[in-house]
């Protein structure tokens, strides 16, 4: 473990732990008017943050250290998110507008007879969980097999991503395609029993949220320490030199591909209950590259700086949208432009950009940092 | 001796079959790529022990790479042009040419990079190279130098050999791996035999260019090869540098084959072996350098009157 | 959260204007609905009335006694009586009767027509009156009454002296198959001349016949077959109505008609789709080959390029919002202003990104791509908050409004004009590329970038230029792309992943494959959607290139050996 765990993945550790532990303690024990009470509708938010920065970590795993930038993983968070939107909306049962027991409100609307195979089992809450990880693995590992294979790399891998989510975006969109269309699946009533409204309820998903950070932190942290870290690291900065060394290169980027769609899904499952709705928007190609500047802003490469990243730009988003939401999409906007030229290592990494410079000036060219993508 | 058209899948079969490499030291223990199929223990120890290994009863050849009439075109444009060559077991061979002369594809055909159009490619006898992938290529035994130095600039120098030495290359099988005390007793030698133990915790990327090319090398070695590929290996050195490359390239071909692509003459008479000449994607001349050098297609296209 | 986003290409964009009446060419005309094609028939009856052929003039009086009874039916016989007299009174009446000018005094039973100047004339002479009678009442219609003045206008404008107005009411008697229209028709068939008009009305005959029982058996047959030969989706529900229990030899006629058709109208079918294909692909080659300069050429993946198309739409809006309150009689010439300015305005945005953003990113295609996408977000807001998130209205020049027909498909104009603009703007950029000293410098740097250093190129400034180049096309290609898509902020949006295929499609750094790649993902995208949809085509097409990149990841027209390696 102690090879896993370094001191800044130390220090995360704790605190997102604590955060598991102090923010429901907060919420349930200090008086509503004190300063550190956690009022009620922070909860699911912070919640939301928290399967962002997971969503951000598993996103980092395949570009930070793999170099495979994914501006599809929008897709995954979703497809996850869908399977948990199943299961919630067979709980609603006999609850919804047309009182079907069996049948969504949507399908009902639609004219559906009956239950469409696919949604058969989702009922089922393990099956459900088993299907969050599944299937967007599976996406995951037929189009990296085929990629990885064909050796297609660096922006033409990103832009294929892209062009799936894309595609899957304009397929959900569809209403025959049997995941209520447009509007995706919302009105959920309660899961494993208790109401998804409950204070409680969304307490207790707030610390599976945190839960899942962190155990989805320390899977790509031992992921990356161990040899087959140092391979991906190694197909990053020299695919095929590494490939002369005899590793097969394509398996190398499956499983982190794989792995990090599945815990894309979990991020996308945990995220769906707090949010309470689930659409066809979350496959849109900008969300996907949206994620991409979160891992940027904290820092490529390091997982904590990805969670970090995602926590500070959705949290500036919040403020930003509240307080001046025209200057939001300018500010995000800025916020690619500015880390890509001035701050390559992110925010985690400024402390050691600082005293480099400080160290020996550095020539006015731009920073000619390795980056080891293509 | 005439050769029938090879069945791909049986040889793909005995390629997986991963026969040992000779050139391992008897320190190291048999922990060769294992797959399906796999001779038998008492056969890989048999092996082992030999000095040499036997030839394969089924082998085609009796040399180490046999290329024969192989021919690659990149939009009409003739690469290689029915190139036939055949280095034996621990043979060193020099290749020189003129630019275009198609001394780079032939590697890239050799180390499983480029398909070639025809032709066949053997090694060891039995391994049909135009089947096999770059990887499963180098797990077979051949080690390829580039041009420029290629090492991993964010790993320390140390990794970069850890990364190299012969072990496991299955991406499950490294997840749960641990340092063994044969990689670490390999990692320390050949360390010391690029002369960067002092160096072995800082990253590669902060070597100096002569550095990084030792760094390569010594990751060559740790891939324990049986067929070494060599490009250019002076360029960008100076003289001293040079000379003591050639001396280490003749220790090296001492246990294994090496084949050395180079321009510098001067470095090619150091290294005093069999000179091929290619020129427009076949072979010209062949012999030693003091031959190849007086012959008048030689001169007329390479070294100039 | 984005809405939707349908394929934008395609058809799909609302019509913003009402087809005007003076539409050129003749398809437009068939979409005229049938109200406004009576009022125009009308009001082309009054004005030409008086030139009206008079060489024969039978008396009207007794049929015009009629619409002094005050009988709705009395009211419909004279009507029909006067459709088939072949007067040329006989329009004026039928107009001043639809009007409500046509009166009668009930105790003379004097029918008189008030004219539109306010006097009055007899109604079967159209001798003036000179004293009004005291009491006037005006002829009453019913629905039965309105339906027949319809019919007796659109017959009697059959023998009009305006060619083009005799065609319009023969293809309306088509549409209305009114059996009572037969007998002018058969007079205007026998003193027509002009030849097009003799079609159209040999086929309002036939459509008439068809379905007349009463009508001789090989009439009947012939006009069949005459519907057979018109071949399109009317003649075919004409003859589908062809009642079973007609003669054998009419029912065959018609079942082998039927087949005709329905194999021509397959024909047509797919050439309009194919047609429509060209369309998309004009538009797929004007987003993607701007992105063939920055992207092919440079490398530089320039993910606000649909920015630029956008920023070139506006810039269209802007021209003619300027031209509309100052200068309206330019407005003609609306899009050849806006397009030296979009070209100027977009490239100099382009060298600005260029110069302050890009040039820092060189060998870094993937910040350069976040870094890119970060610039067009603030584009996109920045037009957001100046023009409002709304779709901007971008006016058509008369030359690229309506329509015209080839066989059983319509083409309009703005689609042509697109299809011919776009290969324009290719065949410049190649010229450009090949043919000038900047297109030199822009290959020879972007080949060997230290080499064309050293032999005193300015590198940093070909790099600007040839971003500013590839950013002014994309702005010319929004000024055409305004004509047919909805000129709104996200436009840019809904074409950079398309221009990114057909780049990588066609074969990165070859213009040729950006042409070709253009053309057959967007025939290939028609070609499918009969088939699957608009959606699942689309679909289907991104999931078969996302194969073929796979299969070919350098694309159709790939550059192979060393030169890849660099």
């Amino acid at each position: 473990m102690r090879g896993i765990i370094d001191r800044t993945g130390g220090i995360f550790l704790v605190l997102v732990l604590a955060a598991a532990v102090l923010v429901p303690a907060s919420n349930l024990l200090l008086p509503e008017g004190s300063a550190l009470h956690v009022p009620d509708y922070m909860i699911p938010l912070l919640g939301k943050y928290l399967t962002y920065a997971l969503l951000a970590v598993a996103v980092d795993l395949v570009w930070g250290y793999c170099g495979v930038l994914s501006l599809g993983h929008g897709a995954f968070f979703a497809l996850g998110g869908y399977a948990m939107g199943m299961y919630l909306m067979r709980q609603i049962g006999p609850r919804g507008v047309y009182g079907n027991p069996v049948l969504p409100d949507f399908m009902v609307f639609l004219n559906y007879h009956e239950l469409p195979w696919f949604w058969l089992g989702f009922n089922w809450f393990p099956f459900a969980m088993v299907m969050v990880l599944l299937v967007p693995g599976l996406l995951a590992f037929v189009f990296g097999w085929f990629a990885f294979r064909s050796r297609v790399t660096g922006v033409y891998l990103s832009i294929i991503t892209q062009a799936m989510t894309f595609a899957l975006m304009l397929a959900f969109f569809r209403n025959d395609m049997g995941f209520g269309g447009n509007n995706g699946l919302t009105d959920f009533k309660d899961i494993l029993g208790f109401s998804i409204q409950a204070p409680e309820t969304r307490l207790v998903l707030f610390v599976a949220s945190a839960l899942a950070l962190a155990a989805g932190y320390l899977i790509c942290r031992g992921l990356v320490t161990s040899k087959y870290g140092k391979v991906l690291v190694a197909v990053r900065d020299a695919e095929s030199r590494t490939r002369f060394l005899g590793y097969r290169v394509e398996n190398y980027k499956l499983v982190a591909w794989t792995l990090s769609a599945m815990l894309a899904g979990v991020a996308g499952a945990l995220y769906v209950p707090q949010v309470g709705i689930i659409n066809p928007g979350e496959f849109a190609p900008a969300q996907s590259i949206e994620m991409v500047i979160w891992v940027a802003v904290g820092g490529r490469g390091t997982l904590v700086g990805a969670a970090l990243g995602a926590l500070i730009v959705n949290a500036g988003k919040t403020w930003f949208t509240g307080v001046l939401p025209e200057a939001w999409l300018f500010a995000l906007g800025a916020l690619f432009v500015g880390v890509t030229l001035f701050l390559p290592k992110g925010v985690l990494g400024l402390g050691a950009q600082l005293s480099g410079r400080l160290r020996r000036p550095e020539p006015a060219a731009p920073s000619p940092t390795p980056t080891p993508a293509e | 001796m005439s050769l029938t058209p090879l069945n791909a899948r049986q040889l793909a079969a005995k390629t997986l079959a991963g026969a040992p490499f000779p050139g391992t030291t008897a320190a190291s223990p048999p922990e060769v790529v294992k797959s399906p199929g796999a001779r038998s223990l008492e056969a890989d120890d048999l092996l082992l022990t030999a000095a040499r290994p036997p030839r394969d009863p089924q082998a085609l050849t009796s040399a180490l790479l046999y290329l024969d009439a192989i021919t690659v075109s990149f939009d009409g444009f003739r690469a290689l042009n029915a190139l036939s060559l055949v280095i034996g077991d621990k043979e060193m061979r020099a290749i020189i040419g003129p630019n275009g002369a198609g001394k780079t594809t032939m590697m890239d055909v050799i180390t499983g990079k480029t398909r070639p159009n025809t032709g066949t490619a053997l090694f060891a006898g039995v391994h049909d190279l135009t089947a096999l992938d770059e990887a499963s290529i180098a797990q077979l035994g051949i080690g390829r130098k580039f041009q420029t130095p290629t090492v991993f600039d964010m790993h320390t120098v140390e990794d970069n050999v850890l990364l190299a030495v012969k072990a496991d290359r299955r991406a499950f099988a490294n997840i749960t791996w641990h340092r063994t005390a044969h990689e670490r007793a390999r990692v320390d030698e050949l360390l010391e035999r690029v002369r960067l133990q002092d160096q072995r915790l800082r990253r590669a990327g902060d070597l100096s260019h002569g550095q990084k090319q030792w760094l390569e090398i010594g990751m060559l070695l740790a891939q324990e090869p049986r067929l070494l590929l060599v490009d250019e290996p002076a360029a960008g050195m100076t003289d001293q540098e040079t000379a003591d490359t050639a001396v280490l390239l003749r220790e090296i071909a001492k246990t294994r084959s090496v084949v050395v692509v180079e321009h510098d003459m001067q470095f090619v008479r150091d290294l005093d072996v069999k000179v091929t000449v290619l020129h427009e994607g076949a072979v010209l001349a062949e012999g030693p350098l003091d031959q190849v050098s007086a012959d008048a297609r030689v001169i007329e296209v390479y070294l100039g009157r | 959260m984005r809405s939707p986003t349908p394929p934008r290409h395609g058809l799909s964009k609302r019509r913003r204007r009402a087809w005007p009446p003076s539409a050129p060419g003749v398809g437009a005309r068939r979409w005229v609905p049938a109200a406004m094609r009576v009022l125009i028939l009308l009001c082309g009856l009054m004005t030409v009335a008086a030139a009206a052929r008079a060489e024969t003039a039978p008396d009207l009086t007794p049929m015009v006694a009629k619409f002094a009874t005050d009988s709705y039916s009395d009211t419909a016989d004279a009507l029909a009586a006067l459709s088939s007299s072949g007067s040329p009174r006989a329009a004026a009446i039928v107009a001043a009767l639809a009007d409500g000018r046509l009166l009668f005094d009930p105790v003379t039973k004097a029918v008189l027509v008030r004219t539109k100047a306010g006097g009055l004339e007899e109604a079967a002479t159209g001798a003036p009156v000179a004293s009004a009678p005291a009491d006037l009442s005006p002829v009453r219609a019913n629905n039965r009454v309105r339906r027949a003045i319809e019919a007796a206008a659109g017959a009697l404008s059959l023998l009009d002296a305006d060619p083009a107005r005799r065609r319009e009411a023969a293809a309306a008697v088509f549409k209305s198959r009114d059996a009572a229209a037969l007998a002018t028709v058969d007079a205007a068939l026998a003193q027509e001349t002009e030849p097009e008009v003799k079609v159209a009305l040999a086929e309002a005959r036939a459509a008439i016949l068809i379905g007349k029982a009463d009508a001789p058996e090989a009439e009947r047959v012939a006009a069949v077959k005459r519907l057979a030969a018109r071949g399109d989706q009317e003649a075919l529900g004409l003859l589908r109505t062809v009642p079973a229990d007609a003669p054998a030899a009419v029912t065959t006629a018609a079942t082998a008609g039927i087949a005709a058709i329905e194999g021509n109208l397959k024909f047509w079918a797919v050439a309009q789709n194919v047609w429509y294909g060209l369309s998309l692909g004009s538009v797929l080659l004007l987003a993607a080959i701007g992105l063939a300069i920055t992207f092919g050429v440079m490398g530089v993946i320039n993910m606000a390029h649909g920015e630029m198309v956008m920023l070139g739409a506006y810039t269209t809006f802007v021209v003619q919002n300027i031209i509309r309150t100052s200068a309206p009689a330019l407005f003609d010439w609306s899009l050849a202003i806006a397009l030296p300015l979009a070209f100027l305005f977009t490239g100099l945005v382009g060298i600005l990104i260029e110069r302050t953003v890009i040039r820092f990113l060189y060998g870094r295609p993937l910040e350069t791509l976040l870094a890119t996408w970060g610039v067009s977000l603030i584009l996109q807001q920045a037009v957001r908050s100046l023009f409002g998130p709304t779709n901007q209205e971008v006016g058509a020049p008369s030359w690229m409004s309506g329509a015209f027909q080839v066989g059983q498909m319509s083409i309009t104009w703005n689609r042509l004009w697109i299809i011919v603009f776009s290969l324009l703007v290719f065949f410049a950029l190649l010229l450009v590329l090949k043919r000038t000293s900047l297109g030199l410098y822009v290959r020879a740097v972007t080949q060997n970038r230290r080499m064309a250093a050293a032999m005193g190129i300015r590198t940093g400034r070909i790099d600007a230029l040839t971003f500013g180049l590839g950013s002014g096309i994309a702005g010319i290609a929004g000024v055409a792309l305004s004509q047919i898509d909805n000129v709104s902020p996200n436009l840019g949006q809904g074409y950079i992943i398309d221009s990114f295929m057909v780049v990588v499609f066609g074969g990165v750094g070859n213009l040729w494959g950006t042409l070709v790649g253009a053309f057959t993902l967007g025939i290939a995208n028609k070609l499918l959607e009969p088939f699957a949809g608009a959606v699942l085509g689309k679909i289907l097409l991104l999931v078969a290139i996302i194969l073929f990149i796979q299969k070919r990841p350098r694309g159709l027209f790939a550059l192979k050996g060393r030169a890849v390696e660099s």
